[in-house]
């Protein structure tokens, strides 16, 4: 009898001594305390731990604890629902953003856009910005968020091997079949793509070539969900010209089944020749690439005669925003205006090797990879994003569903469009979907 | 002792391990269940009542149905490759011998390692550029079978499969095995003796003497099968086109990338009581020994 | 005809050893390889081999404090759970009540629910008692969510233990509880051992927990640590540390298995088969 009594009596101090240890460790402290927690991607996040000790330095009696991870989301969630969140945060591609947004658990930042930058007395913080980005934040006419780095869609090639056989990167659509028909020829698989994730087919193939075949209102109307847009010729005509390249064996055999390090392995190795993927492309891959190896970028041919901006580019942002219920929100503000000074930001260019949403952060010295980008983007007079995905995450997973089974051959251009406007007619009909209107992707 | 002294006793062994598990288990899943009468986000407080709205959907959802389907898929087809391996290799390795010792404990290797490894190293293998399976196929001349295994509507689940039997199978050969040994040898030597060899053996002497393990097995099997997640998520995402989406990929899709957490814990209970229900089904099915019935 | 079965037997059980063995040499042998030369030459030896990867696992992943950190929370959840565990098994094998079955029911159906959508409950639940992102609270966790396993598997040994035993030693004047410290566990500690190794090697690749009731680096578990560097090299293609990271979380529990091999299989399959 007694062990038993000792056995519950210990378990039950040890369950007190645990309580009461942990409560008594919230003491409130002196100095200010900010914690920023960031999705740790490509870039890691030393550049924000960085920042945050010069920030220390140059404010006494601030505190900033900087933490994150690669799956940083996945703790968020909890601490968003327990009330307790972070006091500034990037939390990464895998939070629902605007799920956030519609449960009023992050503020519109736009009195404070309107308040001078970072150590200045004038002006607005809000001009800072590449407009173009800002606008992507927006919900109701209220900003929610604020981009930091931003990426460009496009194709690359291996600069070497189109070199060595005298060939050009195709501008336009019978460009590229006549080059795909000598590439093919050379025994070399013309265009290879991350199949296990459609989404670089989606923004790499379809969007574009939508937006060639029906200008950009063709995308404007499909992410504002017109009815018949998902359907409308514009589509049809992209769908076709993915079948077609598919028919005619243009695409690396396999490709529908390789991840995307898969896929762009193939590419660095000179079994395929191009490969649509975003501007992050060197960084992810340059623990593996040959030292050697030189790629180029350039913007998806479009139609011969097609009715788009030829200039128009595909751009994704991956945003901050400031929780609700954080406990220092000036704080916080401050401290990203401090990252986003143009100091800072030319810092992040060159250390980083990506773009900046910050006017004026094209001036930083370029790794060389970036210049034929950078230079894209200036030329740009459209620009454009993938956003439905965003707004209507079912709607995405969708397009991505229909666009691999269409790549693989299963579904023809016409079931393909079928199923893209039923998608939207459900998303459309959905009472407990918020909508979102753009007007965007028009000129810069 | 008295009886008094005897429920003291009980309560006192019983309490730890059942306030433990009520405060950290049964209250957690208990609130879940509780989710799934609401409409909620899964990311503030705020929640809505929906009633039983959730399901109603959830049985019009055609992607539910496929999944389901999926999962018995899965369930039928890696339980009928698990259980001719397993008798068949089992009976080689009951013996008490050094090597097949040794292979016993190899064959729990896929176990016992995390399942992350277990997927990343069949990814490897079924890569359609790389992967040893296809270098194989190219090797033998049989290039047109050398396809993107994981890539492909036809072939995807079925790879699935065949890196869960990988991973599963040990266990099943350990099981057979051992109930193997608890058939007494006179009536081994006895069917030998009355000339019953092979597959007349197996069907008349093995089978039923294992009919109880192989009723567990078979439950063990439908729950390791309808919880199947690691697998599919890191080898396809349930892709492509949903070719291999499974009950808890869809819900993790559900819930954290659609932020439908009520519709997802709705699909949690549905998937617990399919469970349930083919467990029991299992056991209610194979209750009677046919050959008993007929001794 | 018999020697031709035996022999097509024998291929399959070298086959399926081979295909056991043969993944695993080649994480191995990844381990020590490049990147590049990983994708390139994925089943070719490593050209020079490249301890670096270990170095950069080790380090930056952070990867000894992890170690000692899922040494001690798995330590310290044994020494709760099997004392525990044992007590209540003890009593469900041996001293049948009202209710029991469904109190036994109720400890098993914790092992079919999906463990993923229990986890913002229990966020909750622990921020409320203050256990958030601390060890001891992780440990008491772990407790819980292994009793199902542990009291199934110990319930099931105390059953075949030979009642004689506790009859004689209750004569002798020992109490019930006494009885069982002294008589009844040790004669239990074959299965207490292979429970508790079981169950090591379960807490030992735990993940989905531990992901969200930690978020302080320095406390972080080894899994969280090797996920770290899986998701990181996503992003880097620094595959040879990824490969080094799987070697260093699956040695110890290869390791462990391995010594306790004999007994884990005796009684895994007892367990298993009274079901």
């Amino acid at each position: 009898m007694k062990r038993t009594k000792y056995a519950l009596l210990g378990i039950a101090v040890a369950l007190t001594v645990v309580v009461v240890v942990s409560c008594g460790k919230q003491s409130p402290t002196a100095t200010k305390e900010l914690e920023v927690a960031c999705f740790k991607g490509g870039y890691g996040i030393d550049f924000f731990e960085q920042a945050a000790r010069e920030y220390e330095k140059a404010h006494p009696g601030v505190k900033i604890k900087v933490w994150g991870n690669p799956r940083v989301w996945e703790q968020l969630r909890p601490r968003f629902i327990a009330g307790n969140p972070p006091d500034l945060t990037y939390p990464g591609w895998g939070m629902d953003h605007w799920a956030l947004v519609y449960e009023g658990q992050v503020i519109p930042l736009d009195e404070y856009l309107d308040s001078p930058p970072y150590g200045k007395t004038e002006g607005r913080w809000r001009d800072t910005f590449e407009p173009s980005l800002l606008e992507l934040c927006q919900y109701q006419g209220k900003t929610y968020m604020l981009p930091y780095f931003f990426s460009m869609l496009g194709w690359w090639y291996n600069k070497d091997m189109f070199e060595k056989n005298g060939w050009k990167p195709p501008r336009t659509w019978s460009e590229l079949l006549a080059l795909c028909e000598k590439i093919k020829a050379k025994g070399i698989a013309p265009i290879t793509y991350q199949g296990i994730y459609p989404a670089y087919a989606v923004s790499g193939f379809l969007i574009p070539w939508v937006i060639s075949a029906g200008g950009i209102e063709a995308f404007d109307n499909a992410q504002n969900l017109v009815p018949g847009a998902w359907k409308s010729p514009a589509f049809l005509k992209a769908a076709q010209m993915m079948d077609e390249l598919r028919r005619r064996g243009y695409f690396q055999e396999g490709a529908n089944g390789m991840d995307h390090t898969g896929a762009q392995m193939e590419f660095l190795s000179g079994r395929a020749a191009m490969i649509p993927c975003g501007t992050w492309l060197h960084s992810e891959m340059r623990n593996v690439m040959p030292k050697d190896f030189r790629m180029g970028f350039f913007l998806p041919p479009v139609l011969d005669e097609g009715k788009g901006d030829p200039t128009a580019v595909g751009i994704g942002i991956e945003p901050w925003m400031v929780p609700t219920k954080g406990k220092n929100r000036e704080l916080a503000i401050d401290f990203y205006k401090y990252m986003t000074s143009l100091e800072k930001a030319k810092q992040f260019v060159e250390q980083k090797g990506t773009l900046m949403s910050i006017r004026g952060s094209d001036q930083a010295n370029f790794p060389e990879h970036l210049k034929e980008p950078v230079e894209v983007f200036r030329r740009a007079k459209t620009v454009w994003s993938v956003e439905y995905r965003q707004w209507y995450p079912r709607l995405g997973k969708e397009v991505e569903d229909a666009t691999a089974a269409l790549l693989a051959g299963n579904i023809t251009p016409e079931q393909f469009v079928e199923r893209l406007e039923r998608a939207a007619e459900a998303t459309r009909q959905d009472k407990n979907i918020p909508k979102h209107t753009d007007t965007r992707g028009q000129a810069r | 002792m008295t009886s008094q002294a005897r429920s003291a006793f009980m309560a006192g062994f019983l309490l730890p391990a059942t306030v433990l598990y009520a405060l950290f288990v049964v209250m957690p899943v208990v609130q879940a269940f509780a989710f799934s009468l609401y409409r909620w986000r899964g990311i503030s407080a705020n929640r809505t009542f929906v009633g039983l709205e959730n399901f109603r959907q959830l049985f019009a959802d055609p992607i539910v149905w496929l999944a389901i389907r999926h999962n018995l898929l899965l369930f039928v087809g890696t339980s009928v490759v698990i259980l001719a391996m397993a008798i068949a290799l089992a009976h080689a390795i009951g013996h008490e011998t050094g090597t097949a010792r040794f292979l016993r404990a190899v064959y729990l290797f896929p176990q016992v390692i995390s399942l992350v490894v277990v997927a990343i190293l069949w990814m490897f293998i079924l890569n359609p550029s790389f992967g040893i399976l296809n270098a194989t196929l190219k090797a033998a001349g049989l290039e047109r079978w050398a396809i993107a295994w994981l890539g492909e509507r036809s072939t995807a689940l079925a790879s699935i499969g065949v890196a869960h039997v990988w991973h599963a199978l040990g266990f099943y050969i350990m099981l057979f095995a051992a109930a193997l040994r608890t058939i007494p040898p006179d009536v081994m030597e006895a069917a030998t003796l009355d000339g019953a060899m092979g597959l007349t053996r197996l069907r008349y002497v093995t089978l039923p003497m294992l009919w109880a393990v192989l009723r567990i097995a078979l439950v063990y099997m439908a729950i390791g099968t309808m919880n199947i997640f690691s697998l599919v998520f890191l080898m396809t995402q349930g892709g492509p086109d949903r070719a291999t989406e499974v009950m808890l990929t869809y819900l993790y899709e559900q819930a954290f990338k659609h932020s439908e957490f009520g519709y997802a814990t709705a699909l949690a209970v549905v998937n617990f009581v399919l469970v349930m229900a083919l467990s029991g089904a299992i056991l209610a099915l194979f209750r009677h020994n046919p050959q008993e019935g007929r001794a | 005809m018999s020697t031709l079965y035996r022999w097509l037997i024998n291929i399959c059980l070298a086959l399926f050893a081979l295909s056991v063995v043969v993944p695993l040499l080649w994480v191995l042998m990844t381990s020590f390889k490049t990147g590049a030369e990983i994708f390139t030459a994925p089943w070719g030896l490593p050209h020079t081999l490249q301890w670096q990867n270990f170095v950069r696992a080790w380090q930056e992943a952070g990867i000894a404090r992890y170690f000692m950190n899922s040494l001690i929370v798995t330590l310290a959840a044994l020494a709760i759970l099997l004392p525990v565990g044992a007590m209540a098994a003890y009593i469900f094998a041996r001293y049948p009540f009202r209710g029991a079955n469904w109190l036994f029911g109720a400890f098993l159906g914790g092992m079919m629910f999906p463990l993923f959508l229990t986890i913002v409950p229990l966020f909750l639940l622990l921020a409320r008692l203050g256990l958030l992102d601390t060890l001891h609270g992780l440990t008491l966790v772990y407790v819980a969510y292994s009793l199902p396993f542990t009291v199934f598997v110990l319930t099931g040994f105390f059953q075949t233990l030979p009642q004689e035993m506790l009859e004689a030693a209750l004569i002798d004047g020992c109490g019930h509880a006494r009885a069982f410290w002294k008589v009844m566990l040790p004669l239990a500690k074959p299965g207490i051992i292979v429970v508790g190794v079981f169950n090591a090697i379960g807490l030992w690749n735990e993940y989905p927990l531990a992901l969200v009731i930690m978020s302080s680096d320095e406390r972080r578990t080894l899994p969280l640590g090797i996920a770290n560097l899986l998701m990181v090299e996503q992003y880097q293609s620094d595959w040879g540390a990824l490969f080094a990271g799987l070697v260093i979380v699956m040695l110890p529990v290869l390791l462990v298995y391995w010594l306790f091999r004999d007994r884990i299989h005796e009684t895994m399959v007892a367990g298993a088969l009274k079901g």
